[in-house]
């Protein structure tokens, strides 16, 4: 039994302050206290890139953290990518580009597609290819997930 | 496809998985839940001697521990998923239970299971439970399980083999007898999965007020499911409803849900709702694997290149056993019957074993069994090829069943309803460049770069119907019109990811004349009748069923409406939600004041014709059954629809290093009637790339000692974005005779060709070292071996 820790966090904007036990995972805080659970378990050891979410504007692996290193971070999930109602032109793109199969890793794709668009507004497909490897997807062949970024990526070039 | 379709997929199906809003079964939190580990075995083979859960109970938040003993009065057996031994074959059922009673056979076997307030506290209990093993002789190589002193996973057996059946098809001894050319192929597949991204989970939830339990679980086919777990809980069927949320993948991993029947167990016990999701190591210990086998054939052939016949030995190693925890043994069964292929041969005789061993249970996983003998043939062809100095495609085309010998009946039973081969691989060449690539092979070549180029080709058996198992081929729908004028469709062609939701859609849209956003589709669940997708069988049979029940509505709803107009019922038609006479454009009701009118003024007012009220006939609503035409008279015909496909692909071989680059690889396959072009491309681009991972990274390792060394995806290698290629598409459209809409299952066909095709482009590019290959995966160490000479 671990000792609980406060700690405060704004996650899509809003502030919240919980106390966690100190072995609780940020994908457990973020899923199981904040019921955001549009970010997904696949693997709990960083391997297939699911619970990829924005911590301090990086992408990161939430399974690879504890909730208790996010204490006065500020996160953004797959919930906090469109504003007002409007989606991300990478949600739009994954949707038109059929990039989506079961849906499982769809939610780290595009988390970690957004890092890369914002860190290389002009990236290639083989640039693209490579900054995704860290994500696994098992129905897609990644052909359709590797447009819909390229597609996306010229959208928020204009 | 419409745009109308296209605004229903993005709006109903992709917009909540994008928005993180799409429901899986581990966002799925009850009040008053408690969380389920399973303890797996340490040993691949051991006895039981003790386990003390003492220690574990004693950690603050653990509420209860059971084991397999406690449960055996409680509990039935693991049911048989197939039993063959009513066909006459050696087809041997171990008795199975969820948790092991006396003995475990695998590593990562169930032997006890915790209930705790959470998960993190589930999974300290595991470390607390002391299991005293008494180690027995572990056995993993089926060659060696055949061997007569081999140690037994079943003592009651007195061997390893859990299956052994003798296909004979034509007479192999006289087709012998015309070879002028006798070649013998070895061909061994390494064992792998699916491995879906999503691992296994399930909430299972007993209302005791109610006497009923819900579980909710990624599943293919929930209905199969109830029956399955119903069966181990040894309640009504009737007490017991499987739910399907979003699933994240199937590949035909998610069929039986064996281990799903524990966290089942622990609800009915404690009366609470409980969770159950698995770690990713836990998922590759016990999930069930495939593949895993050995060819050892000869090939018989006349000297302009024509194929006679194949005989020979085929060995599949089941792991702990392919009938209880999965049903993956049957698989044993295509994977002969499809040897034959796209091509005329005269005979095949085949001597297949199922073999267990210490290793994790067989299952089903996309491809099934079609895939072996797919890529047995193609084997064969292609070192044939190499043999007669033909073209890979020479030698097909030479081979090929001709268009006009359609419906054609293979040797081995299965009854083609349609195709053109040849045409397909035509494309597939066109569309590749061939001859391009074999110039620069030679222009290359002399700057000591090594490309090669490969090609296979497929039928795909799809459709099945197999008597005595749990794959038959019941389906139905339920098409209801209600009094808004939004339309139901039920089915359980559950979207796994293949989008069948959108085909569904589709198909009422266009046979009803409803707009695509008044259409609702409902699925995965056990009172839905229907078997769900697998082996490719959600155009075959889902469809079929959608489409007869909408058109059944159909007719009812203009049988009213010529009523209501007082118009001829021939003369009617439905467009865009709105039934209008033909010849006069005043006479016009939309659905929606027609259903309005059935439902609320029926009788007295006489909206229904006297026909329908005398009939009862008062509901707007048909359901309808489809069942496969093809496998009603001929207990070997099991499929339905045969697609096929080519593909080809460059490749390049590093000699340094001897890892496998692809450059290019092209795709045409001949689906039939397409219902969803971007869904069709998404499966082949999809199963392309498993296929892919399969030939050249992924393979479930197990030691002597029976302890599997590949538990993480870094040391199982799923194929990233950097190790697939573009993959350019393009199809041929030959309808099927025997479905409603014309289309063919297809969603296995993809995975099929490519290990065959990487597999000849490889010996294609290190031809000047006469490299030949046998086995796979082809990594790179494997191929430096090869090009060395190192075994």
């Amino acid at each position: 039994m671990s000792k609980k820790v406060s700690i405060t966090v704004k996650v899509n904007g809003e502030v919240f302050k919980a106390d966690v036990e100190s072995r609780m995972l940020l994908i457990d805080f973020l899923r199981d206290v904040l019921g955001l659970t549009g970010t997904k378990k696949g693997c709990d050891e960083g391997k297939c890139g699911a619970c990829t979410i924005l911590f301090n504007g990086s992408a990161v692996k939430s399974c690879l953290m504890f909730a208790v290193q996010a204490d006065g971070s500020e996160i953004i999930t797959i919930e906090g990518l469109s504003k007002e109602g409007k989606l991300h032109p990478l949600q739009e793109e994954f949707m038109k580009n059929i990039a989506i199969q079961c849906g499982y890793c769809t939610a780290g794709m595009i988390m970690v597609a957004y890092n890369l668009l914002k860190l290389y507004p002009k990236i290639n497909e083989d640039e693209i290819r490579k900054g995704i490897s860290g994500n696994l997807c098992r129905c897609t062949g990644y052909v359709n997930i590797v447009k819909a970024i390229l597609s996306a990526a010229h959208r928020c070039e204009k | 496809m419409s745009n109308k379709i296209e605004d229903w997929r993005k709006r109903e199906r992709d917009y909540p998985i994008v928005t993180g809003k799409a429901l899986y079964t581990n966002d799925i939190n009850l009040p008053n839940m408690l969380y389920c580990t399973i303890l797996g075995s340490n040993y691949a083979h051991a006895r039981i001697k003790s386990i003390n859960v003492n220690k574990a109970l004693e950690i603050p938040g653990v509420i209860n521990i059971i084991t397999g003993a406690e449960l055996m009065d409680k509990i039935n057996p693991l049911p048989t998923n197939s039993d063959y031994s009513k066909l006459g074959w050696h087809w041997r059922i171990p008795k199975v239970y969820p948790l092991a009673i006396d003995k475990v056979r695998f590593v990562g076997e169930p032997i006890a299971a915790i209930v705790a307030t959470n998960s993190y506290i589930a999974e300290d209990a595991l470390e607390m439970i002391d299991v005293e093993y008494e180690p027995l002789p572990v056995v993993v190589n089926p060659e060696k399980a055949m061997e007569k002193d081999a140690p037994l996973l079943y003592e009651e057996w007195g061997d390893n083999i859990q299956a052994y059946i003798k296909f004979i098809h034509g007479d192999i001894e006289k087709s012998f007898s015309k070879a002028d050319k006798v070649l013998r192929v070895q061909l061994k597949e390494q064992r792998y999965s699916g491995f879906p991204i999503e691992p296994r989970c399930c909430v299972a939830d007993y209302d005791e007020r109610r006497n009923e339990l819900r579980v909710w679980l990624p599943n293919q086919t929930p209905y199969q499911s109830r029956r399955y777990i119903a069966s181990v809980l040894n309640m009504p069927e009737s007490h017991v409803k499987v739910i399907v949320p979003n699933v994240g993948g199937g590949f035909g991993n998610r069929i039986v849900p064996y281990k799903e029947v524990i966290p089942c167990i622990l609800s009915l016990i404690l009366k609470k709702p409980i969770k159950w999701f698995e770690s990713r190591r836990e998922n590759f210990l016990s999930q069930t694997h495939q593949r895993d086998l050995k060819w050892d054939v000869e090939a018989a052939f006349k000297n302009d290149g024509r194929i006679l016949s194949i005989r020979g030995r085929f060995i599949m190693d089941y792991g702990v056993e392919g009938t209880n925890r999965d049903a993956g043994s049957p698989a044993i069964v295509p994977a002969v019957r499809s040897i034959p292929s796209a091509y005329k041969l005269e005979a095949i005789q085949i001597d297949a074993y199922g073999v267990v061993t210490n290793k994790a249970p067989y299952g089903a996983y996309r491809g099934y069994g079609k895939d072996k003998g797919n890529r047995l043939i193609e084997r064969v062809l292609n070192i044939a090829a190499r043999e007669f100095n033909l073209s890979p495609e020479e030698i097909r085309f030479k081979n090929f069943i001709q268009p006009n010998e359609f419906p054609y009946r293979q040797i081995t039973g299965y009854l083609y309803d349609s195709g053109n081969y040849p045409k397909v691989l035509k494309r597939a060449l066109q569309l590749l460049n061939i001859e391009y690539w074999r110039e620069q092979q030679r222009l290359l070549r002399e700057r000591n770069r090594y490309i090669g180029i490969g090609l296979a080709f497929m039928v795909e058996p799809a459709g099945a119907s197999i008597p005595y198992s749990i794959f038959t081929g019941i389906e139905s729908a339920k098409v209801s019109l209600f009094t808004d004028g939004s339309i139901h469709v039920y089915s359980n062609t559950i979207d796994i990811g293949q989008h069948s939701k959108v085909a569904i859609v589709s198909v009422v849209a266009e046979n009803l004349g409803v707009k695509p956003e008044d259409i609702k589709v409902i699925m995965g669940d056990s009172d839905i009748v229907g078997l769900g997708p697998w082996s490719s069988r959600g155009v075959i049979y889902g469809i079929s069923a959608v489409v007869k029940a909408t058109k059944a509505l159909k007719l009812k709803i203009l049988k009213v409406a010529a009523k209501i107009l007082n118009e001829n019922f021939e003369n009617l038609y439905i467009k865009d939600g709105v039934i209008y006479s033909k010849s006069n454009s005043e006479k016009q009701i939309s659905i929606r004041d027609l259903a309005n009118r059935v439902y609320f003024f029926p009788g007295p007012q006489m909206t229904l014709t006297q026909d329908m009220l005398e009939k009862g006939e008062t509901t707007l609503e048909a359901i309808a059954s489809w069942f496969s035409p093809t496998t009603i008279k001929e207990l070997s015909s099991v499929y339905t629809t045969f697609c096929c496909g080519a593909d080809a692909a460059v490749i390049e071989v590093d000699l340094e290093t001897g890892k496998v680059k692809v450059l290019k690889y092209v795709a045409v396959h001949d689906v039939g009637k397409i219902i969803d072009l971007a869904s069709v491309e998404a499966q082949v681009q999809g199963g392309i790339a498993q296929g892919i991972g399969g030939v050249l990274f992924e393979e479930l390792i197990y030691n002597e000692d029976g302890q599997l060394l590949t538990t993480t995806f870094t040391d199982y290698l799923m194929p990233t974005a950097i190790d697939i290629p573009e993959i350019e598409i393009d199809h041929i459209e030959t309808p099927s005779p025997v479905t409603e809409t014309g289309a063919k299952g297809m969603g296995e066909g993809p995975i099929i060709i490519p290990p065959e095709v990487i597999i000849s482009a490889v010996e294609d590019a290190l031809a000047p070292f006469k490299v030949r290959i046998s086995e796979t995966p082809l990594k790179p160490e494997r191929i430096w071996r090869l090009l060395k000479c190192v075994t």
